[in-house]
């Protein structure tokens, strides 16, 4: 390994701590950061779930620990829903457990067509519905 | 504006944090990135050729220092952010600077 893990935590955390300007931190998947407080330093926490349980658990997981860590803005991203019934169950999920909704981006084959192709998903359909939605985030985020 | 995107493995981070960051340095005119994650690929998310991808610079260690903080000793910046930027920042689309903190060397050369 070139560099160990808690350095990279503590860095994003210092990076993005001390940063002026807009700032998008992508962090380690999983929960493990959390523990190191590596998004400690941010104004919005959003983590992207999907509408499967395990996904929407490590989620409330981290809701909670972002809100231990005194993040002002914690919300979920529900990503990949391809049905008015994956709404309802990630719907009924974040309701019972009280986590607000700062966006819903359906699944969608151009996010797809855009990774085997590697390329952005805005220069490779920016009208699509995935790329839409995450604008929509983007507003409410920035609005 | 600071945010970071969190959850399990596979959900989709990378390109909904790519995305946001495009689109905030749109609104903004300027918008840093970062990439920290150990197997990096937010670049590819933000539009950067897949090609060269694995061999763009990292952010090196140093710019970390150890300091008494409070009689503790902490990891601090050495340099601002915007050094950092400058410096390892790689230009992406609409005025993203990404930064990749770290990529663990499966080579194991490191």
């Amino acid at each position: 390994m070139c560099r160990n893990h808690a350095t990279v935590r503590s860095l994003l955390a210092e990076l993005v701590g001390e940063a002026t300007g807009p700032t998008v931190a992508d962090m380690e998947a999983g929960l493990e950061n959390f523990s190191r407080g590596t998004p400690r330093n941010v104004d919005s926490l959003l983590v992207v779930v999907e509408p499967y349980f395990r996904s929407l658990e490590t989620g409330a997981r981290a809701v909670e620990l972002g809100r231990e860590l005194g993040i002002p803005r914690v919300g979920a991203v529900a990503n990949k829903s391809r049905s008015a019934e994956d709404e309802r169950a990630v719907r009924e999920f974040c309701e019972g457990r009280g986590i607000p909704i700062a966006g819903w981006v359906p699944f969608d084959e151009a996010v797809l067509q855009a990774e085997r192709s590697g390329m952005a998903l805005l220069d490779h359909r920016p009208e699509s519905p995935a790329a839409q939605a995450i604008a929509s985030v983007a507003d409410s985020i920035a609005g | 504006m600071r945010i970071a995107i969190a959850g399990k493995g596979g959900v989709g981070k990378t390109t909904i944090a790519g995305t946001l960051a495009r689109l905030l340095g749109r609104r903004e005119g300027s918008a840093l990135a970062v990439d920290g994650d150990s197997n990096p690929n937010l670049a590819v998310a933000l539009g950067l050729p897949q090609s060269g991808a694995m061999s763009l610079p990292t952010v090196p260690r140093d710019v970390m220092e150890k300091r008494l903080v409070d009689g503790e000793e902490k990891l601090v910046l050495a340099l601002s952010p915007e050094e950092i930027a400058q410096r390892w920042g790689i230009p992406a689309p609409d005025g993203v600077r990404l930064l990749i903190l770290g990529r663990v060397n499966h080579a194991g050369t490191g």
